[in-house]
């Protein structure tokens, strides 16, 4: 659950879109918020002000009529629905705010009257439970209110007096808003995480397509093209130039192959006929001199079209077509042929053998290619290590957790600074030059190492009296995505 | 042997058929496709050398009408394409063995030779004899003059396809493919050193070899 959240929040455009919704819904807040002041709020201070004119009156009132003016209006007044009002003094009160305590004994006159004389009513929220028959039910009603005292004209306290406004109708609209506002972000935010994984599910699945299509083009399944929509949207556009793109790339790999066979057809046709006439002439003249001469101009024939063969072959490889033949497999089998087809070459160069393969880990490789890949590198140590020296075959997983095949020597070995030429086509070190061979080995093992995602790596071998030694080594990539796709064939 | 030869380079077909009458073999040719098929389904041949790039009908698709009609005369596709992933191909639609161009001569006579003898209706042999040297491929023995004689999983391999080829020259790229199944090029003379142990076993204590080596080609084994 967490790894998918995980790999959700990854999501490019997942991680846009949400960030839209919440933006959209913090400015749905805001705008409603706004709505809110400017009703509820307005109006609830609109209220504040008639009780400051209220109070001012009352204190009018009480200037020119005296106690009892006051005392007359606020009777008049608590007869009214809207109206709260409490007119209290040390002995008695007047009102419709009263309440049961205040009959009791032990209140204290004036007690619920904050504020101070002289000084502009202050004002004051409160629930008041009402029993008289107007209402029906028993409920707090709230009242926002103004507290203060009225003062005679020496400036001393003569009666506090509360002045309210049952505002209960106003404060149910404000708590139905509110939870109005807050409802409505929360599904906003809901609706956007939804519409936010929505959106990106479906472009990830069409990027996902491309991913597709790269993972299998690269694994040479070229005719393989990207779906289009027609919708002409921008990855609609994206998927024809790549269409376009791969449609280019397989007509030059065509042409590749195609001048790459007819080669090999129109120039192994002529050289096998040259090849033929001369063994045949060769087995016929008497001439023994003029018949080994023959002989040798036949092997060099056969040189010249392996070294042609070889470098078709690379180039075959490099297209990387014969990836879709990699399958898995246990390189224990294929190098343990190996070992049994040299050992005895070994032996016979005066050469120790050593073999040291490991069983259990599988990779995707081609027996055939891999095979090849080993042989060329037994058969160059094989040729440059010196009688008495060893040559290793090994299989085993590294630290990193990849699987490596290394073959080792400890001959003259090879400078670092040329380890990387010597991978390359008709590169040949000058100690190595009177050797017979072609330049391709190595060049044909990185192509192979290449065509199985694996690094081709040159290093030190067992140290010697000959040299540092070489250990060539092939390191496979860890097992993951590369899946041979197989179900196109049957 | 009664041959076909199905090649539309003329200079090609005719050292071919030159070689093959050499070896005492009756050879046929046709220079396309469509003459071809006509003569092998006119003719009952011993064997069929076939070129894969051929004028009017390629050889693959010759193979394949010839194989769909019932037709199983052993076929040698002969191409320029050596690649592993087209012989595969070339084996698929019938063929019995295949040999990429350019080739020695001594190699393809050994391998027409080879797949001609195939269709002896000898499929269910369970013993190989030549001379006093025999093999029991059941119980994986090999003895000679009553001697028995220990041999690795791999060289009884070796020896079963000299002795299945009996008299018959057998090149070092057919030991190669039949009994390692590797296809390609060893620049060592690895094979010769496994041939000179098996020698070591089946010839060294008897008074004439069996196990010769022919020049410029490869093995033969004969009394």
């Amino acid at each position: 659950m967490l790894k998918a959240i995980g790999k959700l929040y990854r999501n490019t455009l997942f991680r846009l879109s949400l960030l839209g919704a919440v933006l959209f819904v913090v400015s749905l807040f805001v705008s409603l918020g706004y709505v809110y002041f400017a009703t509820i709020s307005s109006e609830l201070r609109t209220v504040e002000k008639t009780l400051q004119a209220e109070a001012a009156e009352f204190q009018e009132t009480y200037n020119s009529t005296g106690f009892a003016g006051v005392q007359r209006a606020v009777i008049q007044r608590s007869a009214g629905f809207e109206g709260r009002y409490l007119l209290e003094t040390q002995n008695w009160f007047v009102g419709n705010l009263g309440s049961a305590e205040m009959e009791r004994d032990d209140y204290v006159p004036l007690s619920l009257i904050e504020g101070e004389p002289n000084k502009p009513f202050v004002p004051m929220q409160f629930s008041y439970k009402f029993e008289d028959g107007e209402l029906e039910d028993l409920q707090d009603r709230r009242i926002s209110a103004l507290s203060g005292f009225l003062v005679n004209s020496e400036g001393e306290a003569v009666a506090g007096l509360i002045i309210g406004r049952d505002v209960e109708d106003i404060m149910r609209t404000a708590d139905r808003v509110k939870n109005a506002i807050i409802t409505s972000s929360l599904i906003a935010l809901i609706l956007g995480l939804i519409s936010s994984i929505y959106v990106s599910r479906r472009f990830t699945r069409r990027i996902d397509g491309f991913n597709r299509l790269a993972t299998d083009v690269r694994a040479g399944q070229l005719d393989r093209r990207a779906p289009r929509n027609y919708s002409e949207d921008e990855l609609d556009l994206l998927a024809e130039h790549l269409n376009a793109m791969l449609d280019h790339i397989h007509r030059l790999m065509k042409a590749m192959r195609y001048a790459g066979d007819s080669i090999a057809h129109d120039l192994r046709s002529p050289l096998t006929r040259l090849r033929t006439r001369l063994e045949s002439t060769a087995s016929e003249v008497k001439n023994e001199a003029a018949s080994d001469a023959l002989w040798s101009a036949a092997e060099d024939a056969d040189e010249l079209l392996g070294t042609f063969d070889k470098v078709l072959r690379i180039a075959r490889l490099e297209a990387g077509e014969q990836r879709e033949m990699l399958q898995e497999l246990d390189p224990k089998a294929v190098l343990d042929d190996m070992a049994e087809f040299y050992e005895p070459a070994c032996e016979d160069a005066k050469l120790g053998f050593q073999a040291d393969i490991a069983a259990g880990h599988l990779i995707l490789a081609d027996r055939g290619l891999l095979s090849q890949a080993v042989s060329n590198l037994v058969e160059n140590a094989i040729k440059y290590t010196p009688a008495g020296g060893q040559v290793k075959i090994e299989l085993y997983r590294n630290k990193d957790n990849r699987v490596v095949i290394a073959v080792t020597d400890d001959g003259p070995g090879i400078p670092n600074a040329e380890r990387e030429r010597v991978k390359e086509r008709f590169v040949r070190l000058d100690k190595s030059r009177t050797k017979p061979g072609s330049g391709l080995g190595l060049a044909m093992v990185d192509a192979i190492a290449t065509l199985h995602e694996a690094d081709f790596v040159l290093a030190d071998g067992m140290t010697s009296d000959n040299g540092t030694g070489l250990s060539v080594q092939i390191i496979f990539p860890r097992r993951r995505h590369l899946k041979p796709s197989l179900k196109d064939k049957s | 042997m009664r041959i076909l030869v199905v090649e539309d380079d003329e200079v090609a077909a005719d050292y071919v058929r030159k070689g093959l009458m050499e070896a005492g073999h009756v050879v046929d040719l046709a220079p396309d496709g469509d003459l071809g098929l006509e003569m092998a389904r006119a003719a009952d041949y011993d064997a069929m050398i076939l070129d894969r790039m051929l004028p009017k009908l390629n050889g693959l698709e010759l193979l394949e009408s010839l194989r769909e009609a019932g037709d199983k005369t052993p076929v040698l596709i002969l191409s320029a394409l050596g690649e592993v992933d087209q012989k595969v191909e070339g084996l698929r639609a019938g063929g019995d063995d295949y040999l990429a161009k350019p080739y020695a001569f001594t190699e393809l006579l050994a391998r027409v030779e080879a797949i001609g003898r195939r269709s002896d209706p000898t499929a269910a042999v369970t013993k190989l004899k030549v001379g006093t040297l025999e093999m029991d491929l059941l119980a994986r023995t090999v003895r000679r003059d009553d001697q028995n004689i220990l041999l690795q999983p791999r060289e009884f391999r070796l020896l079963e396809c000299l002795m299945r080829n009996a008299g018959q020259v057998v090149t070092r790229t057919m030991l190669l493919e039949k009994v390692w199944d590797y296809h390609f090029d060893p620049q060592t003379n690895v094979i010769d050193v496994h041939i000179s142990r098996l020698r070591g076993k089946i010839d060294k204590d008897f008074e004439t070899p069996m196990l010769h080596t022919v020049r410029g080609a490869g093995y033969r084994l004969q009394v």
